[in-house]
């Protein structure tokens, strides 16, 4: 089940009443059941998987705790950190690796074929993993107590808005709220239904209609023009965007209706003046999750070096993020590229805060638009190596070719693909603009006047029924 | 105690480029633009050198405020 299937619709309202017509006590113990339905009607095989790492994760944090020495905490999790990791590398990394030993073999003469193993990768494996493995650092850095109640420790790692895509939470969140009491809050539920109607708006209307249009010019770049290339490229990342930002406004919104509070996944990344500052805006929960067990450590260990030992971390921070996404080589440089931007950007920080301050350039109105473009564009044209072009040959040639063969006819299929997708981001980008930089809630839908209010939902629920497309596939983001 | 504020202050300023960098214990990063993530570090390395001291990762990632960083020192410079 996903959050666009049609069972949905019929889980979410169920799940809903029997949660608050339980009595208080029981409503964990309820999520859990549910958690592991939704989960278990995608593929009730991978379900085995996720109980198996919630027990991993399970025990070895007890049994750190109960270590007598230093040394026996630490290889414990390292055990931990290995045990958890085996069945990612395993659906995720296993071909890629076999593949290059196998090459790296063959290129010395010597003939030895492994297995392909052609699993379909568990959906939802790397943000449990990544949420298993936090929480067990976490343990050995005596952030958390570890959990006696295995049945806290399993709703966490299957909690079902988070469970397919995330956002990557942290057991110093979720813990303390599924062991309080779990009430209703009228405030929280209406911003959970808000944030819900946004996120299928998001998903529905933007993101499914730019796809279509994507893929025609992305599957046959030999025969997309120059311009219909640029086009691709500076929709994909909106598409990006709307899909995963739409699918974790749903799981945000559907948590907040049974009163738990998800941390946020996107902050309008498009307004981002700097990619410093569109990291901090774009996946939240990834590059945070990444900041603190991965960028830290390594930058701390390495502090020493100075401005050698940053560059260093977070060139090794962002391969992973790469790595994260996908075994290819399009991931591999996708994660070197914006390891590299944010270098620059750190290495000529102050140089570039006193240009800026001397000029009296960080309020001026245009130059903030630049810098949003400037930003955009160099997003854009790496967003190419991270997901819709399998190969780098293929990366290249497109880039090659938009600045070849810019003046030609622009392919943009049906009039109303084109006309429907920017309606949908001009709304989507006006909200985001109201958002940005005049008030924090949801425009319309948050307006004083109770009209204005009703007809807002009114009007979204049309949009969404009449212009969104409901057979657009499935989330982006469940592929990692 | 003012000596250590005194040269902690000094090291704020430099690391993170502002000269009206005014010390307090509840200042945090949420204070100081340039402060984060990344300049973050740079300041520990700059701390311990100034103080010929040493932090643990568990020690910084505890750390809440200036004055849990001030403290931390004062503790550390004692042995």
């Amino acid at each position: 089940m996903t959050f666009t299937s049609f069972g949905f619709l019929i889980f979410f309202p169920v799940v809903i009443l029997v949660y608050y017509c339980l009595p208080g006590k029981y409503r964990g113990w309820f999520l859990l059941l549910a958690s592991y339905y939704f989960y278990i009607n995608l593929k009730p095989v991978y379900a085995v998987l996720l109980a198996g790492i919630t027990l991993v994760t399970y025990a070895f944090t007890l049994l750190m705790a109960r270590a007598k020495t230093e040394k026996s905490r630490k290889l414990l999790l390292v055990l931990d950190i290995v045990i958890t990791l085996l069945p990612l590398f395993f659906f995720k990394y296993y071909n890629f690796v076999n593949t290059g030993i196998y090459s790296l073999l063959n290129s010395a003469g010597i003939r030895w074929p492994l297995p392909e193993i052609s699993f379909i990768l568990p959906v939802g494996i790397s943000f449990y993993t990544f949420m298993a493995l936090g929480y067990a650092i976490d343990v050995y850095h005596e952030e958390i107590k570890p959990e006696k109640n295995l049945g806290i420790v399993a709703l966490f790692l299957s909690f079902f808005p988070i469970v397919l895509s995330g956002p990557i939470e942290r057991a110093t969140n979720m813990f303390p709220q599924f062991k309080g009491t779990l009430q209703f809050d009228y405030g929280k539920a209406v911003k959970g239904f808000q944030f819900m109607l946004w996120g299928y708006f998001m998903k529905l209307v933007v993101a499914n209609r730019i796809a279509i249009l994507v893929h025609v010019i992305f599957r046959d770049v030999d025969h997309s023009t120059g311009s219909s290339l640029f086009l691709g490229v500076l929709l994909y990342p909106i598409q990006v965007y709307a899909d995963l930002g739409g699918y974790s406004l749903i799981a945000i919104g559907s948590a907040a209706v049974m009163g738990i509070d998800v941390m946020q996944n996107f902050n309008r990344p498009f307004f981002a003046t700097s990619m410093s500052q569109f990291w901090r805006r774009w996946h939240i929960s990834l590059i945070s999750w990444l900041t603190d067990y991965v960028y830290t450590p390594l930058s701390f260990n390495l502090r020493k070096y100075g401005m050698l030992g940053t560059v260093i971390a977070l060139m090794l921070t962002f391969l992973i993020s790469g790595v994260w996404h996908g075994a290819a080589l399009t991931f591999i440089f996708w994660g070197l590229l914006q390891g590299s931007f944010l270098s620059i950007e750190a290495i000529t920080n102050k140089q570039r805060r006193s240009f800026f301050k001397k000029h009296d350039l960080v309020k001026k109105g245009w130059f903030i638009f630049i810098s949003c473009v400037f930003t955009y564009l160099l997003f854009a044209f790496s967003e190419l190596f991270c997901g819709p072009i399998d190969s780098m040959q293929k990366a290249f040639f497109i880039i090659k070719k938009i600045f070849s063969n810019f003046m030609s006819p622009l392919y943009f299929g049906n009039p109303s693909t084109i006309v429907f997708s920017l309606l949908g981001i001009l709304i989507l980008f006006s909200a985001e603009w109201q958002m940005e930089y005049h008030q924090a809630a949801l425009p319309f839908l948050n307006n004083k006047n109770w009209i204005v209010r009703k007809l807002s939902y009114a009007v979204l629920i049309i949009i969404i029924l009449l212009i969104g497309v409901f057979d657009g596939g499935q989330f982006i983001y469940f592929q990692f | 105690m003012e000596a250590h504020i005194e040269k902690l202050t000094t090291i704020f300023r430099q690391v993170f480029d502002d000269e009206a960098i005014v010390l307090n214990d509840q200042l945090t990063a949420n204070d100081i633009g340039a402060w984060d993530s990344l300049s973050h570090m740079l300041m520990i390395a700059q701390v311990e050198d100034a103080f010929s001291i040493k932090f643990s990762l568990r020690e910084i990632n505890k750390l809440k405020n200036v004055g849990a960083l001030i403290k931390l020192i004062e503790s550390k410079s004692a042995n």
